[in-house]
């Protein structure tokens, strides 16, 4: 089926039936957007992390590593990155969890995973790192297998997200902690509104300009609106089985980190 | 996120600094150890550990294998690995866990030797490098010698010209004066002690 072509506010993000589901404003078919989004990553990958530093003005660097901090990683540690992209919290990851450890950058599109890869083994990361291509909603590991999961800039992008945060659940070892880094919504309505206007307005052609792509960036800043909030965040965590669930606020909300924990 | 942004930042520092690095370090005896220093000045901990001949920098207090609680001005003095000891005798330092982590970071910083000005010339050409080490040379003394002036100065007005304080000479004599004085006074009480017994 094709996407349909109609646009949606973002307070109308959970009123999608049972097969619909969002491409940023766009309600799609769900059978659709794994493709949709696909599309949108083999477009972006090669520039993906030069956009990144220019549209947040490298703060993305801060954001992942209040999440590394936040993980409490030790050596020895099984790790999976998912939606890991091009690799920045997995070149950590393995240099923290050491020989004994393992790390595993997973991501449901292979072009961000070679760029990933590549950048990876260019910086002799290599003894302890695997790579999978893998849904997010279907993880192909056994079950408690790791002790961290991250997912950052990714759990937007995924179709099912309950499905995405049960099987998330399900591969984490008891004791294991899930962290989320994802876009947000800004605490104050000022902000709100200045991001609002950087990303529609400012964002897209600094796609355009540099990527050659403005209809993704376009997509992009779509999909952090249709992205639950905070606390819709924390509730689906809870519902997935997660405990001790809490977020934490980043630039002012711009970026939130939800964690929770298998027990 | 400033915590981020100090780590982030150090470990770059750090990182560049051991690159530079001339002498013979050896960093492989710190693979995968990791030193948390807790500053009375900063409501966050640096832990700091070697994988790879990188030096890391986080926030994670989980895998410390040794954890140092100081002060920034303490922690200059651990530059020198023998002072240690020295420093937890006198109560600045708290340690807990493996001593040797801490003494292998301490000599790490200890045996550090950049050759600035040759890396400054690989970037700018070996003359310009050599006029700006004499101009920064040159520059260097003046200031010394006008910070030497400017205390000798300072000095002769706040003690001769407004009085405002003595001399370390003039207090010295104050204080044999006063000893003199009490001796003095010891002695005649004794005599008068001695006389009013007859």
């Amino acid at each position: 089926m094709p996407a349909q072509e109609q646009n949606q506010s973002p307070d109308s993000q959970n009123t999608t039936s049972d097969n619909t589901t969002h491409f940023g404003y766009k309600t799609i078919d769900k059978e659709d957007k794994v493709s949709m989004v696909a599309g949108v990553f083999h477009s972006v990958a090669k520039q993906y992390d030069v956009m990144n530093d220019l549209m947040s003005f490298g703060v993305h660097r801060l954001w992942k590593r209040f999440t590394i901090d936040a993980s409490g990683v030790r050596p020895g540690n099984s790790v999976l990155d998912l939606a890991g992209g091009t690799g920045d919290l997995t070149a950590k990851f393995s240099q923290l969890v050491g020989k004994e450890g393992n790390v595993i950058l997973a991501d449901i599109n292979s072009s961000m995973l070679n760029v990933g890869r590549d950048k990876l083994r260019d910086k002799g990361l290599v003894q302890n790192i695997k790579y999978v291509q893998a849904n997010a909603q279907y993880l192909p590991f056994e079950d408690n297998t790791f002790d961290i999961v991250t997912i950052a800039f990714g759990l937007r992008n995924v179709t099912d997200k309950d499905m995405a945060l049960r099987s998330i659940y399900r591969v984490l070892k008891p004791g294991g902690r899930l962290l989320v880094l994802e876009f947000s919504k800004p605490e104050h309505e000022l902000l709100n509104k200045a991001y609002d206007f950087y990303s529609f307005n400012i964002l897209p052609k600094i796609g355009e300009l540099v990527a050659k792509d403005g209809d993704s960036y376009q997509y992009l800043a779509e999909s952090i609106r249709m992205h639950p909030d905070q606390d819709t965040l924390k509730a689906m965590m809870d519902d997935a089985g997660f405990e001790q669930t809490s977020f934490k606020n980043l630039t002012g909300g711009v970026v939130a980190l939800h964690k929770g924990y298998k027990f | 996120m400033l915590q981020q942004a100090f780590t982030s930042s150090l470990e770059l520092l750090i990182n560049k600094t051991l690159s530079l690095n001339i002498s013979n370090i050896e960093l492989k005896k710190l693979e995968q150890k990791t030193l948390t220093v807790i500053l009375s000045e900063l409501n966050f901990p640096l832990s700091l550990s070697v994988d790879n001949g990188n030096v890391l920098i986080s926030g994670l207090t989980e895998r410390a294998d040794c954890t140092i609680k100081t002060s920034i001005n303490t922690l200059q003095k651990l530059k020198a690995e023998q002072q240690l000891t020295e420093l937890i005798k006198q109560g600045k330092l708290d340690l807990s866990g493996d001593i040797k982590v801490a003494q292998q970071f301490a000599s790490l910083a200890e045996n550090l030797d950049i050759d600035w000005q040759s890396e400054l010339a690989t970037h700018i050409g070996d003359v310009p490098t050599h006029k700006l080490v004499q101009l920064g040379k040159m520059v260097t003394d003046k200031f010394q010698f006008a910070a030497k002036q400017i205390k000798a100065d300072a000095s002769e007005y706040i003690v001769h010209e407004k009085r405002l304080v003595v001399t370390r000479s003039q207090v010295d004599h104050f204080n044999q004066q006063v000893s003199q004085i009490s001796n003095q006074v010891d002695d005649i009480a004794l005599r008068i002690a001695n006389l009013s017994q007859q």
